[in-house]
Parts: structure tokens; sequence; C-alpha cells
């Protein structure tokens, strides 16, 4: 197990924002939160990496070093060079500098970017951004990775060649993912499990699905599978009920 | 070429030669005073009699060492202080108060005060200047770090940074840019000083001879300073200009 999550309740004021989740992530699974905005999927996250204290529950993983984080956000430091930003983890790790820029040289021609190392983000496109970003993770051979909506600033042929190439890597490498979401042919088409989150406040996790599309899998033909279609219906059905539910004791 | 963006400094020229000559003319044509205005041509002989003698060397070694010692010490001054409030806040809250007042009043005031603490030698215009610089760098700095990108924060600590690594990674290269960003106000700010701190009471400097200008109702010597100011300070920008643009090519 990767990462398990056990009655988690996270608040920061009076009521809480989420209340009672629990999850669980095994070896080499791809797993997806789904739920509203506003339902704390993003603060589940940010608990799980010390970003935010919760309120009760426990959270059991494997070391921090071995978690990689992937953000909406690419977050990369503009006065570094790609190269320099995806090395930047790894002379945390107490990798050599010169070590750590070949690597990183390497992650970078893996992911298309052969010969954009020497630019600065602020010089690369949206999706190369991503693309960088994607190797700073990778590059520091996480066993679990944690994505935030990482592809939603996207336009969507860029999106879905990147979340094709993500998908190919972590099937290959066996990583285990917990991806947060609001989307639900996304969940669905990339995932082996999918959580679904009520709306918040008090948020709470009220299912939990098994995706039965083989792997190894491509997102966007994974769409036309016939497991895909009566999953998502599910899904959006038990979505609707759960925000009219709360609409209607507002 | 007449619009053309790529000739306005050749537009620019044109105007300042026209206006010159318009003025070279009107003084010619006893249009002028030369006691208040005198002609371009006057200027110019001043400008060439200060260096030819050679008796400009000293004064403007005195107003570069001054403006440049006050530049040096208020940027490294600044820097500390501001990085230090922005990450202590029980500092803060002693240095931001004093700071803000220095801030609010025109600290030029404070010229007379330094000579009386500190002579009229060299010591007293540095002090001007590393007061003008000082002020302005602390915010710079003090408001930059707290308003530094959390994402890059969070970032660097979910790579495995510690709180070195965020200082080396995150706050000191945004407190490089922030600086470098206002290093042209802070070397306008650095000769102010000096210029000043020399107005109120010196043996040397450009502002001694401004002043000795005025009291001699020397009028082109006063242009001829003004302008080997206005040259030093370009020059100076330039230079800032040129630091800017590759320390921050990143920008």
């Amino acid at each position: 197990m990767k990462l398990r999550v056990r009655d988690l309740t996270i608040s920061y004021g009076s009521e809480p924002v989420l209340e009672g989740a629990s999850l669980a992530v095994d070896y080499g699974r791809f797993v997806s939160l789904v739920g509203p905005s506003g339902s704390g999927k993003s603060s589940l996250l940010r608990a799980l990496i010390g970003l935010q204290r919760p309120l009760s529950g426990t959270i059991e993983t494997i070391a921090r070093s071995q978690i990689g984080i992937l953000f909406q956000d690419d977050a990369l430091l503009p006065w570094k060079t790609a190269r320099d930003n995806v090395a930047l983890g790894l002379t945390f790790k107490g990798m050599e500098r010169g070590k750590a820029l070949a690597e990183a040289e390497a992650w970078l021609e893996r992911l298309d970017l052969a010969g954009f190392g020497d630019r600065f983000p602020r010089h690369l496109s949206g999706g190369q951004r991503k693309r960088v970003a994607l190797a700073q993770v990778l590059a520091m051979k996480p066993e679990l990775i944690l994505m935030d909506e990482p592809f939603a600033s996207l336009d969507a042929i860029v999106g879905a060649r990147i979340v094709r190439d993500v998908v190919a890597l972590v099937e290959r490498q066996e990583i285990s993912v917990l991806l947060v979401t609001h989307d639900l042919e996304e969940a669905i088409s990339l995932s082996d499990e999918v959580y679904l989150l009520s709306q918040g406040p008090r948020a709470h996790i009220t299912q939990h699905y098994a995706v039965s599309i083989p792997r190894p899998r491509d997102p966007v033909h994974s769409r036309t599978h016939p497991a895909f279609a009566p999953l998502y219906e599910r899904l959006w059905a038990d979505l609707s009920s759960e925000v009219d539910n709360r609409a209607e004791a507002a | 070429m007449l619009l053309d963006p790529r000739y306005v400094w050749l537009r620019q020229l044109a105007a300042v030669a026209v206006l010159l000559a318009v003025w070279e003319a009107a003084g010619r044509a006893d249009m002028l005073n030369p006691m208040y205005a005198p002609n371009p041509s006057r200027v110019g002989a001043a400008l060439v009699d200060l260096f030819a003698d050679g008796r400009i060397w000293p004064h403007l070694d005195a107003t570069f060492t001054a403006a440049l010692g006050g530049l040096a010490l208020g940027i490294a001054v600044g820097i500390i202080l501001g990085v230090v409030a922005a990450l202590v806040p029980a500092i803060a809250e002693l240095i931001e108060p004093v700071m803000s007042v220095l801030n609010a009043i025109p600290r030029v005031i404070l010229a007379p005060l330094f000579v009386i603490w500190l002579g009229i030698g060299l010591a007293s215009k540095v002090a001007l200047s590393f007061i003008l610089v000082a002020v302005l760098i602390f915010f710079t700095v003090f408001s930059g770090i707290r308003q530094v990108d959390r994402r890059l924060v969070e970032r660097v600590i979910t790579l495995g940074g510690s709180r070195w690594s965020l200082v080396r990674h995150v706050y000191l290269p945004s407190v490089a840019a922030w600086v470098l960003g206002n290093l042209k106000i802070a070397v306008g700010f650095a000769f102010t000083g000096a210029c000043v701190g020399e107005f109120v009471a010196a043996t040397r400097g450009l502002g001694y001879l401004l002043s000795f200008a005025q009291s001699t109702y020397n009028a082109a010597l006063m242009f001829a300073l003004i302008f080997l100011v206005l040259v030093v300070v370009l020059l100076i920008f330039a230079i800032a200009g040129y630091l800017e643009k590759y320390l921050l090519r990143w920008n």
C-alpha cells in the first residue's frame, strides 16, 4: 500500500471543509478523487504532503522523498532554466550537480524537450512548461505521484498528448497515482479506481468505483471502451443526486 | 523616417539641437540675460575649462566616492534589514516604523545633522546617500519577500528543499530581481545624497562647486556642472540598465 487515509477531517474555520475521508492507493494503481468545486479535494492533497494540517484522522504513506507532486500551476522557478528546474529536486536529494544536470537533460529528452534545456520558463509554451514540471517530478523517481488537476490549464490537443505520455510512463514504471479532478471523463479514462466526494462544506467520500478498462490504456481511446459510458452515467447520477440533496437541505 | 519608431533617438537628438541653436541665437541677439541663461557656447567653454585645468577631478572623485559608497552601503544594509524584517516578525515590529518615518520625510533634511555628527568631510555625504538608498532598498526587499509567490515556496518544499534551499533558490533570486529593478532609482538617490550633502557643507565635490557657482552668480559654470552630473548619472543608468537586462534575462 502506497497511501492510506483514514477518517481525515480538514477545517479552515469552525466548519470542516472535508469530513471523515478514507481512501487507499495500492502499488501501481491509478486512483482518482472526483468531486465538485469546494469539496476539499485540493485540501486533502495538501494535507497529504504536509502543506495543510488536518483536524483529525491518520495518513499512512511512503517516505516523503518518494512522493512526487504535480500541481495545476507548473510553478517552475522563473530564474532557472528548464534543465536547472528539473535538476533542482535531484540536488536536494544530494545528487552531485553535474550528474543531476545530465539526468535532467535525459528526462527533458524523454519528454520531447530535447534542445529546450537552456530556455527559461517564460520562453516556453504552456504545454512545454507542463512537460518540464512533469520531468521535474519523474526525475525524482517517485513511487507515488499526487496530481492536482495538472492538465486543466492546457488546451485540448496539447493536454491529450501530455496525458497520453504521462499514462504511458506511469504504466511502464508502475508508479501509483492519486489524481484529484472535477472532470469525470478524465477520472474514468485514466484510473483503475475512482472515489467520489460530495459537495462541501463537510464533504465526504460517498462512493468508490472500480474501472474495468484494461491496461495498457490510451486515454483518448479508453473513452470509447464499452465500460466507459455506463460508469460515466453512474458517476454522473450519483454526483448529481448528491448536489441536489445538498441544495434541498440548504 | 519622419515617423519611423526606429529613428526616435534621431528625432529627439534633432529636437535638442534645434533648441540649443535657438537658445544660442537668442543669446547672441541679446534677447537673453547671460546672468540667468548664458549661451550654450559659454556653458560648453566653462565645461572645457573645468577639464582643461584639471580642477574638476578632485571634485568628481569626492562626489563619486560619496555616491558609490552610500549606494553600496545602502544596498547591503537595505537588503539585510529587509530580509531579516520580512522573516522575523519581532524585528519587523521594531524596524518598520522607523523606516516608515524615514520614508515619509524628505530625507535630505538630515544633511545638516550629518554635518554636525560627522563633519564636513566625506563621511557626512556617504551617510546622506546611504540613508536615501537604504530606506528605498529596505522597502523593496521587505515588501518583496512578503509577496513572494507562495507556489514557488511550496514547489521547493515539495521537491524536498530545506529552509536554506528556500532562501537560496526562491528568496535571494527574488530579492536580486527587486533590487535590480530599483537600481536606477537607487543610483539617482545616491547622487542626490552626495550632491546635497556637498551643497550644505563641503570643501570638495560637484555639490560644492555648484554652491560656489551660485555664490559667485556664475550661471555658465552652474549649467556646465548640471550637464556634467546629468551625463554621469545617465552613464551609470546605462550600466545599471545593462546589468539589469543581463541578470534578469529570464524575465
